[in-house]
């Protein structure tokens, strides 16, 4: 007796499943570029150059530099001053709802930061003022709870001068 | 087959001899472990050459011809011999799993009974691409803090507590202990007693991002009096710079970009989330077993950390040559 004909796979009782599935993972596949990450010694080594320079674009589009800009942002301790907690002109989104500032303005505010504890010009590379500029510009679409999370995430991660363990 | 292709087949024996293999233990707990693999390498490897050698022999009897139409089925062995073989059989299989699991009981309980003779305790923490590593002063209880070089002294058990800083890790040496997780939220410990003296080397060994592959570290296994001269230099505050060019780069180490990371005891630099550098110098390797610690090496990685390890944390910091040449006459000299 001859072997029935293997069914193709649209044949199948199970189809409308599998058709949901692939067209609704379809919406994500966009997000994969979002997190691709430039590597190597050809990363930024001047500051924005004006409002159109096309590298803001390019760290404001990208999650993986964002996330990159959230990691300094504590391992510099500018959660102390600027955490969730924050208040008032430290209150980094507030601020940012208020005045809506450039990228070049916030890219120049980090870069010569004058705050409490100390000044910042010349201490960070450039390519992290990029990438803290851009998680600070990032802040104002970001949910309380979304920061919260962060904030978590970075529970073990050393704070500029004083790193109390890993979590355990 | 070609002989590049006896030489790819061979490739895989480097890892049976060198400084990174589980194969040649040092250690109490490698050589614990040795011996359940060597184990349970006669058990598997008796169990497959006997399925091979009835396999063959039956096709050997096939071969020889049994008369057609008495073809054996299920129902009706052919072989009135082949039931009561099968119970045999039967039996082999359960005594060889008793076998394993009786010896990897048994070696868990050695394992833990280890703890008892703990006499050093070291955190051991991983970062994305590196490990911080921290001693327990045991004269008076204080922490001494180093990285990527984990020292230990020969016939003494020491407890390594784990912890992670970011993601998941694994703290694996395999020729003086095991493998461990190290996973953010969780105290992991594992004890390790090396029986042999020498360099070996450490690697994570759980996929922990773009450099998993270089985070590697080295394991220093000494005497004892070796090992507390060189703990009692690690809790010594950094050199003084032996010349002007030294002396120009301590000036930029602790007032520039280098501070914002990394601590340099003794003077002001004091950032904690890169690795401590106050005796980088007495180090054999730099960026977590990424390069021979030498000036050239040190300048290079200073120069532009990212062509040397890309997608490393550590950011290439802009300094004018002579700067950048001082930096690393000072670093040089932080033995």
């Amino acid at each position: 007796m001859a072997e029935p004909m293997e069914r193709h796979w649209l044949q199948m009782p199970c189809r409308h499943i599998l058709l949901a599935c692939m067209l609704f993972s379809m919406p994500t596949l966009p997000a994969c570029s979002r997190e691709s990450r430039s590597l190597g010694p050809g990363q930024p080594q001047t500051p924005p150059s004006g409002f159109a320079d096309p590298r803001i674009t390019y760290f404001e589009d990208n999650l993986y530099q964002t996330a990159q800009g959230g990691r300094y942002f504590s391992w510099y301790g500018c959660a102390a001053c600027h955490g969730t907690e924050a208040r008032g002109e430290r209150d980094l989104i507030a601020v940012q709802l208020r005045h809506s500032p450039s990228f070049v303005d916030v890219y120049a505010s980090i870069a010569h930061h004058r705050g409490v504890s100390f000044g910042h010009d010349g201490m960070i590379p450039t390519e992290q003022l990029w990438q803290l500029a851009a998680y600070v510009r990032s802040l104002r679409a970001l949910k309380r709870e979304q920061r919260r999370r962060q904030d978590l995430d970075q529970a073990g991660e050393p704070q500029a001068m004083s790193w109390s363990g890993t979590v355990r | 087959m070609t002989q590049k292709g006896h030489l790819a087949f061979l490739l895989p024996l480097a890892s049976c001899a060198g400084a990174q293999t589980p194969l040649a233990p040092a250690g109490d707990q490698a050589a614990g472990q040795y011996s359940l693999l060597l184990l349970m390498l006669w058990v598997c490897g008796i169990l497959y050459m006997l399925v091979l050698g009835f396999l063959a022999m039956g096709l050997w009897r096939l071969r020889r011809g049994a008369p057609a139409g008495n073809e054996p089925t299920l129902e009706t062995p052919s072989d009135a011999v082949l039931g009561k073989t099968l119970w045999i059989w039967a039996a082999i299989i359960v005594v060889g799993l008793l076998l394993l699991a009786g010896a990897s009981f048994l070696l868990e309980r050695r394992l833990a009974a280890a703890e008892a003779r703990e006499a050093l305790l070291v955190r051991v923490s991983g970062h994305q691409w590196w490990w911080r590593i921290a001693y327990r002063d045991p004269r008076n209880g204080s922490w001494i803090e180093t990285a990527n070089e984990l020292h230990l002294p020969v016939g003494t058990t020491a407890r390594i507590e784990l912890g992670s800083a970011d993601v998941i890790h694994s703290f694996w040496v395999p020729n003086v202990a095991g493998k461990m997780d190290v996973i953010p939220g969780r105290a992991n410990a594992i004890d390790v007693t090396p029986r042999r003296i020498g360099w070996f080397r450490g690697q994570c060994a759980e996929f922990c991002g773009l450099q998993h592959a270089k985070m590697a570290f080295d394991v220093k296994v000494e005497t004892p009096a070796q090992f507390a001269g060189w703990l009692a230099l690690q809790a010594r505050p950094a050199p003084a710079p032996e010349d002007a060019a030294a002396l120009r780069g301590m000036e930029i180490v602790t007032r520039g970009a280098c501070a914002m990371c990394h601590s340099v005891r003794g003077t002001s630099a004091r950032g904690r989330p890169g690795p401590d550098l106050t005796h980088v110098a007495s180090r054999r390797m730099i960026a977590a077993g990424t390069l021979a610690m030498n000036r050239g090496n040190l300048q290079g990685w200073i120069a532009q950390p990212q062509a040397l390890k890309p997608g490393t944390l550590m950011l290439p910091v802009t300094l004018e040559p002579r700067d950048a040449n001082a930096v690393a006459q000072y670093l040089g000299q932080l033995k």
